[in-house]
C-alpha cells in the first residue's frame, strides 16, 4: 500500500464535510449576496433604501437586544444549573444531563406553541395566579417583548448549558481545594479560583446562544404579536408579501455582517481560540 | 404597476373550507376527494389538457377547490353535460402568463384578483368579458372589468368580543381608538390592506371620502399616525387562522378581520361573545378572468361565468364558506340567520366601501414600510 502523506490523508478527511458545506451552503449563500446587489437593479440601491428605514433600524435594534437579553438570562440560569450538576456528585447526574437535552427532541415550534398554552390570557399561568387570588386581571405576558424572551430563553437554555457543563466537568476539583485549605473562603475560592477557569465554557456559551438568537424566527413570530419583529422575520416578510428578494437579500447580508461584527468585537475582549477550540 | 393581488386571502378561504369540513359542514365524500386530489395536482395539471368541450377553471386549492366543484361545476355539468373541473393550483398572474406565451394554454377560467386583472389586461394575457353573455347587472358595481368580473366577495369587518367588553361595543372605527371607553387589545392585519381605511374613518372621514383622503402623503401619514397612536393596544395577525385564534382565546376584544373568518367565528363562540359589525367594512372582490387561446372557448367560458351568477348558487358558496355573493340579488335568498354575515347584503353594503386596487397599486409598498415602523418604532 503507497503512503499516503499526513497533509493528503488529513485533507481528505475533510473533502467530503467541506464539498457539502461548500456546494449546499456557501454556494446558495453567494446567490443570496448577488441578489442582493442586482435586483432589481444592479447597484447598491437596497442597501440605501435599507439604511434610511426607520422600520429595519427599529427591527435591528430588537434583534440584538432580544439576543443579548436572552444570552444573559441563559449564561445566569444555565451557569447554575451546569455548577450544580457537575459540582455536586449525586446518582441524579445522569438524569439531570438527560433532563438538558430533553427539549432536544422536542420541534422548537411545539415549544413555542406550549408557551402561548402557558402565557395567555385564559392561559394557565394567568389562570392559576387568579384562582390564587394575586390578581385581579390577567397579566400581558406574551404578545410582547416579555413572552418572546421567557421563551427565547427556554429554547436557547440547553445551548448554554452544554458548553458550560463540558468546561466545568473537566476541572479538577483540587484547585478549589487547595484554595480553601490555603484559608481562602468558599466565595473567594468560587470566585478567584473556580470562576475564571469556567470562563472558556461561559464564552462559548454565550457566544452560541447570541448568534442562534439573532437569527431567530419561529418564537419571536408566535410569541412577538407582531410588535417585536426580529430581522429575520423582516427577511420573510419583505420576500413573502412583496417579492422583494432585492432587499430581503440586502438585510441579510447586514444580518451577517453584524453577526461577525459582533464576533470580532467579542475576540478584542477575549481569547476566542481559547474559548471555542480549547474546552479544558 | 404592482399586482396588488391578495394571494393570501385566497388561500385563505381555501383552508376555511378545511374547517368547515371539520366543523362538520362539508361533506366526507367531497372533502376526501378534495384530499386525494390535492395528492395528485401535478398530474392532474399535466393531463388537464382540456379536450374541446370540457373547462378547467382554476382556483387556490385547499378545498374551496372542492366548494368550487360542488357548488358551480358540478352543476353546470348537470344542467349542460359539459364537464367542468376544478385546479387548485393557484392561478397567479406571473402563472397565467407564463402559460399564455408559452402557448400552451391548460386553463380557461381562473379565480384572480383586481389587480392582477388589471396587470394581465394591460399585459394582453387575457380576455374581454363577453357582457352579452355574462350579465353585468348580477355583479357589484365596481367589480365589472373590461378583461375580468367578480366572482365572489370578502370584506374587512369590525368584529367584537361584547363579553370581555362587558356589553359595551365599538360601533365605530373612531371607537375602536377610545382605548379609554373600550378597553381591550385590538387587532390589526400585518400588512396595510384594508386597514388603512379604517384608521382614516377612525379620524372621522366620511366612507366615500376615504381613497381621497388617502391619496395623499398627509392623508396616508395620518392613518398611520393613528396606528402609532393606538400600538401599545394592537397585536397584530398574519394569516386568517391567527385572528380566528386572537378571538377564540381572548386575547383581543376587539378587531379588523376577514368577514370569511367571522363567519366561523360566530360558529366557534359563544352568540353573546362575537359580534360583526360591517360598518365602515372594506369589500374585495374576487375577480374570474380568461386566459388568451383558453382551450374551451370564449363562449362556453362566458357562459359558465354566466352560470355562477346565479344567485341560489351563489348563497350556496356563502352558507359553505362564508365567500359572500358578488350578485346583489342573491341577498334575497340568504337565510335569515345568515345575512348579517353577508358582505354583499344592501344593508351591509351601504356602509362599506370597495377595496381600490388602483390606490394600493400606487402606494401599498411604501404604505407597508410606515406601517411596520408605526407599529414597531
Amino acid at each position: 500500500m503507497p503512503r499516503i502523506n499526513e497533509k493528503v490523508s488529513y485533507w481528505m478527511l475533510v473533502a467530503p464535510a467541506l464539498a457539502i458545506m461548500v456546494i449546499f451552503y456557501i454556494v446558495p449563500v453567494l446567490g443570496i449576496w448577488k441578489i442582493a446587489f442586482t435586483e432589481p437593479e444592479t447597484g447598491v440601491a437596497n442597501f440605501v433604501a435599507m439604511a434610511g428605514s426607520n422600520a429595519v433600524k427599529t427591527s435591528f435594534i430588537i434583534t440584538f437586544r432580544v439576543a443579548a437579553i436572552t444570552t444573559i438570562g441563559c449564561l445566569i440560569l444555565g451557569y447554575i444549573v451546569a455548577y450544580a450538576i457537575s459540582n455536586f456528585a449525586s446518582k441524579f447526574t445522569p438524569l439531570m444531563v438527560a433532563l438538558v437535552i430533553l427539549p432536544f427532541w422536542v420541534s422548537v415550534l411545539i415549544r413555542s406553541f406550549s408557551w402561548i398554552v402557558l402565557l395567555g390570557r385564559s392561559g394557565i399561568v394567568n389562570d392559576t395566579l387568579k384562582g390564587a387570588g394575586l390578581i385581579d386581571a390577567p397579566l400581558r405576558l406574551m404578545h410582547n417583548e416579555t413572552g418572546v424572551l421567557i421563551a427565547m430563553i427556554h429554547v436557547m437554555l440547553p445551548f448554554a448549558i452544554l458548553p458550560m457543563l463540558t468546561n466545568m466537568r473537566g476541572i479538577s476539583g483540587a484547585y478549589v481545594q487547595a484554595a480553601r485549605s490555603l484559608g481562602a473562603s468558599e466565595w473567594t475560592a468560587f470566585r478567584q479560583v473556580y470562576f475564571p477557569q469556567t470562563m472558556p465554557g461561559v464564552m462559548s456559551g454565550a457566544l452560541l446562544v447570541f448568534v442562534l438568537s439573532l437569527g431567530f424566527f419561529v418564537t419571536p413570530a408566535l410569541l412577538g404579536g407582531g410588535r417585536v419583529l426580529m430581522i429575520s422575520e423582516y427577511i420573510t416578510y419583505q420576500i413573502q408579501e412583496f417579492l422583494n428578494w432585492g432587499l430581503g437579500s440586502a438585510l441579510s447580508v447586514a444580518l451577517l455582517i453584524a453577526t461577525a461584527l459582533v464576533l470580532l468585537i467579542a475576540a478584542r475582549f477575549v481569547n476566542l481560540r481559547s474559548a471555542l477550540l480549547e474546552r479544558k | 404597476m404592482t399586482d396588488t393581488t391578495d394571494f393570501e386571502a385566497k388561500r385563505d378561504i381555501a383552508e376555511i373550507a378545511v374547517e368547515r369540513y371539520k366543523q362538520g359542514r362539508l361533506t366526507r365524500r367531497g372533502f376526501v376527494a378534495a384530499m386525494g386530489a390535492l395528492g395528485v395536482l401535478p398530474a392532474l395539471g399535466s393531463k388537464a389538457h382540456a379536450q374541446a368541450k370540457e373547462i378547467i377553471v382554476v382556483n387556490w386549492g385547499g378545498a374551496a377547490k372542492d366548494v368550487l366543484q360542488e357548488v358551480l361545476c358540478d352543476t353546470y355539468t348537470a344542467e349542460t353535460g359539459i364537464p367542468v373541473i376544478v385546479d387548485g393550483s393557484g392561478p397567479s398572474a406571473g402563472k397565467i402568463r407564463a402559460m399564455v406565451e408559452s402557448g400552451a394554454v391548460v386553463w380557461d377560467l381562473c379565480d384572480s384578483g383586481a389587480g392582477s386583472a388589471i396587470i394581465l389586461e394591460q399585459q394582453g394575457m387575457t380576455q374581454p368579458i363577453d357582457y352579452s353573455i355574462v350579465d353585468k347587472s348580477k355583479v357589484l358595481e365596481g367589480t365589472a372589468y373590461k378583461n375580468g368580473v367578480g366572482n365572489y366577495v370578502y370584506s374587512y369587518v369590525l368584529a367584537t368580543n361584547p363579553k370581555m367588553l362587558g356589553g359595551n361595543v365599538p360601533q365605530t372605527w373612531e371607537d375602536v381608538w377610545n382605548v379609554k371607553d373600550f378597553p381591550g387589545m385590538r387587532t390589526f392585519r400585518k400588512s396595510v390592506r384594508g386597514q388603512l381605511e379604517c384608521a382614516t374613518m377612525a379620524q372621522g372621514v366620511p366612507l366615500n371620502e376615504v381613497y381621497e383622503a388617502l391619496g395623499t402623503q398627509d392623508g396616508i401619514n395620518a392613518a398611520i399616525a393613528k396606528f402609532r397612536e393606538l400600538r401599545e393596544n394592537i397585536i397584530v395577525w398574519g394569516s386568517g387562522s391567527d385572528s380566528q385564534n386572537l378571538f377564540l382565546q381572548e386575547e383581543v376584544a376587539i378587531g379588523n378581520i376577514w368577514s370569511t373568518r367571522a363567519h366561523l367565528l360566530k360558529d366557534q363562540m359563544d352568540k353573546d361573545a362575537f359580534n360583526v359589525s360591517f360598518n365602515g367594512g372594506v369589500i374585495a372582490p374576487g375577480i374570474w378572468v380568461v386566459p388568451k387561446g383558453n382551450p374551451a372557448g370564449t363562449e362556453e367560458t362566458m357562459k359558465f361565468i354566466a352560470h355562477g351568477q346565479k344567485p341560489e348558487l351563489q348563497v350556496k358558496w356563502l352558507e359553505m364558506i362564508g365567500s359572500g355573493p358578488v350578485n346583489p340579488e342573491a341577498a334575497e335568498l340568504v337565510p335569515a340567520e345568515l345575512a348579517p354575515y353577508n358582505p354583499s347584503s344592501p344593508e351591509n353594503l351601504a356602509t362599506q366601501i370597495l377595496y381600490n386596487d388602483e390606490w394600493y397599486a400606487k402606494n401599498q409598498i411604501a404604505a407597508e414600510e410606515l406601517y411596520v415602523d408605526a407599529l414597531i418604532n
